[in-house]
């Protein structure tokens, strides 16, 4: 027996949604786990445990379609992003052995580093624009030198990693001028050489696993171009969200200066209070039901992370930003077989720029942030420190 | 009970570290040694943890 489950007139990605979805959220996870929504033809999962289920249960619900429109689900076949097991197993392993924590050990000290010298000289200074000076600067200063990028692409590493993201959206303005940007990384990708990036950068080291056969012949390029494409966007979103949550709750800033332990947990409350993915696809494979009602098979489905991240049945007051909380389990890097192949480098980011605002830092004065509309990675545009009251 | 490890997805996150110190740990290269495999019901509380917190699914109790 099928139940339809409840509908909605909700445009998941109209300009209002995109730029404060919270809202939307609610009243869809009020409905139902799984709403249709009329004007996108996609099933939305709203709750935790339905996110979570979902993500963990590959067999039910297909990677072929991560994106919204089947252009970006065609282009991005055959990555680890978007294959199911057995085919995803070996290429996932061939993604990560460059980039699990394992491999990142040697990095964490010089990753620090870095964050603290750039979070002291913007305390010097005083006032600042933290997404162009910070949320963007250190991520692409860290992964131009992960990859061992140098020249040009390192100049279009923001422009191509934020259209890689931008076109898995719907076929809506916003997709089609990007497609020519991130046809440009895809381009790049497909013919850069290992002589082309940094001696002794982890990028060479990519080229040295397929030259000896422990990943399969070009792959090198492919997986360059998943670092770029899912790794640069997001970690931006998330680093600007750092500084805009812990300026807005300077007591909160406080209990990490207190107890620098925090950190981590902290690092997780900004993951799970806003999401950097609005909203990720999968395809249904057969009729499934959640609590009592039907996602038809072959229905596209859209994962809201952030709904999930706020479902008052998973998380005491979850609109509150508490940085003792530490949601571990968020639903922000995914979960299973697809979890954020790059969450451990994600962390030793994040983890190090909460380290080095926590100790230089005492309370940030903020102005009004600009967000601008984006399909997938949800942003702060424009973030204006007033003053800095240092620690 | 059992915690079973599914070892080629493990990539080494070390959150279940975090969450049962005492039943596991990341050794020098970075791979996770399970120190406690069958465990009581006193352990039953972290070893469930573990499972909960391991963002590739790569633990299950059994």
């Amino acid at each position: 027996m099928t139940t339809n489950p409840p509908t909605s007139d909700v445009d998941l990605f109209a300009d209002e949604v995109l730029l404060d979805p919270y809202p939307v959220y609610a009243e869809l996870r009020e409905r139902g786990s799984v709403v249709h929504l009329r004007k996108n033809d996609v099933h939305v999962l709203t709750r935790y445990d339905a996110i979570r289920g979902a993500i963990a249960d590959w067999e039910s619900f297909s990677s072929t379609s991560v994106g919204f429109n089947p252009m970006v689900n065609e282009a991005l076949a055959g990555t680890s992003l978007a294959s199911d097991p057995p085919a995803h197993t070996r290429l996932r392993a061939a993604l990560t052995e460059n980039l699990s924590p394992r491999a990142l050990r040697g990095l964490k000290g010089q990753i620090e580093a870095k964050a603290d010298s750039l979070v002291a000289e913007l305390v010097e200074k005083g006032s600042f624009e933290a997404v162009d000076a910070l949320a963007r600067a250190f991520p692409l200063e860290v992964v131009a030198d992960l990859i061992g990028f140098t020249g040009a692409a390192r100049d279009n590493m923001l422009r191509w990693g934020q259209a890689a993201m931008q076109v898995l959206g719907p076929m809506n303005r916003r997709t089609t001028e990007s497609f020519p940007i991130a046809g440009e990384l895809y381009s790049w990708c497909s013919e850069v050489r290992a002589a082309d990036l940094a001696e002794g950068s982890v990028g060479r080291g990519i080229f040295d696993a397929e030259a000896r056969g422990a990943i399969p012949p070009d792959t090198a390029g492919h997986i360059i171009h998943q670092y770029l494409g899912a790794g640069v966007d997001t970690t931006m979103a998330a680093i600007g969200n750092i500084v805009a949550l812990f300026g807005s709750h300077p007591d909160q800033l406080a209990r990490v200066r207190a107890d620098p332990s925090l950190v981590p947990a902290a690092f997780n409350e900004v993951l799970r209070f806003w999401a950097p993915v609005h909203a990720w696809g999968r395809r249904a494979t057969k009729d499934i039901d959640i609590d009592g009602a039907t996602v038809p098979a072959g229905a596209q489905v859209a994962i809201l992370f952030g709904a999930g991240n706020r479902d008052p049945w998973h998380y005491e007051n979850p609109d509150a930003f508490l940085v003792e909380r530490n949601p571990s389990d968020h639903l922000s890097f995914g979960y299973g077989p697809h979890g954020c192949a790059g969450q451990g480098l994600a962390r030793l980011e994040a983890h190090a720029v909460i380290e080095a605002l926590a100790r230089r830092v005492g309370r940030l004065v903020l102005g009004p942030e600009v967000r601008v509309p984006s399909n997938i990675t949800r942003s702060i545009e424009k973030l204006p420190v007033l003053e800095v009251i240092p620690a | 009970m059992k915690i079973i490890l599914d070892r080629p997805r493990c990539e080494g996150h070390g959150l279940c570290e975090e969450a049962a110190p005492h039943l596991m740990h990341l050794d020098d290269e970075g791979e996770l040694v399970l120190d406690v495999e069958q465990f009581g019901e006193a352990d039953a509380g972290p070893a469930n943890a573990a499972v909960r917190v391991c963002p590739v699914a790569a633990l299950r109790v059994a």
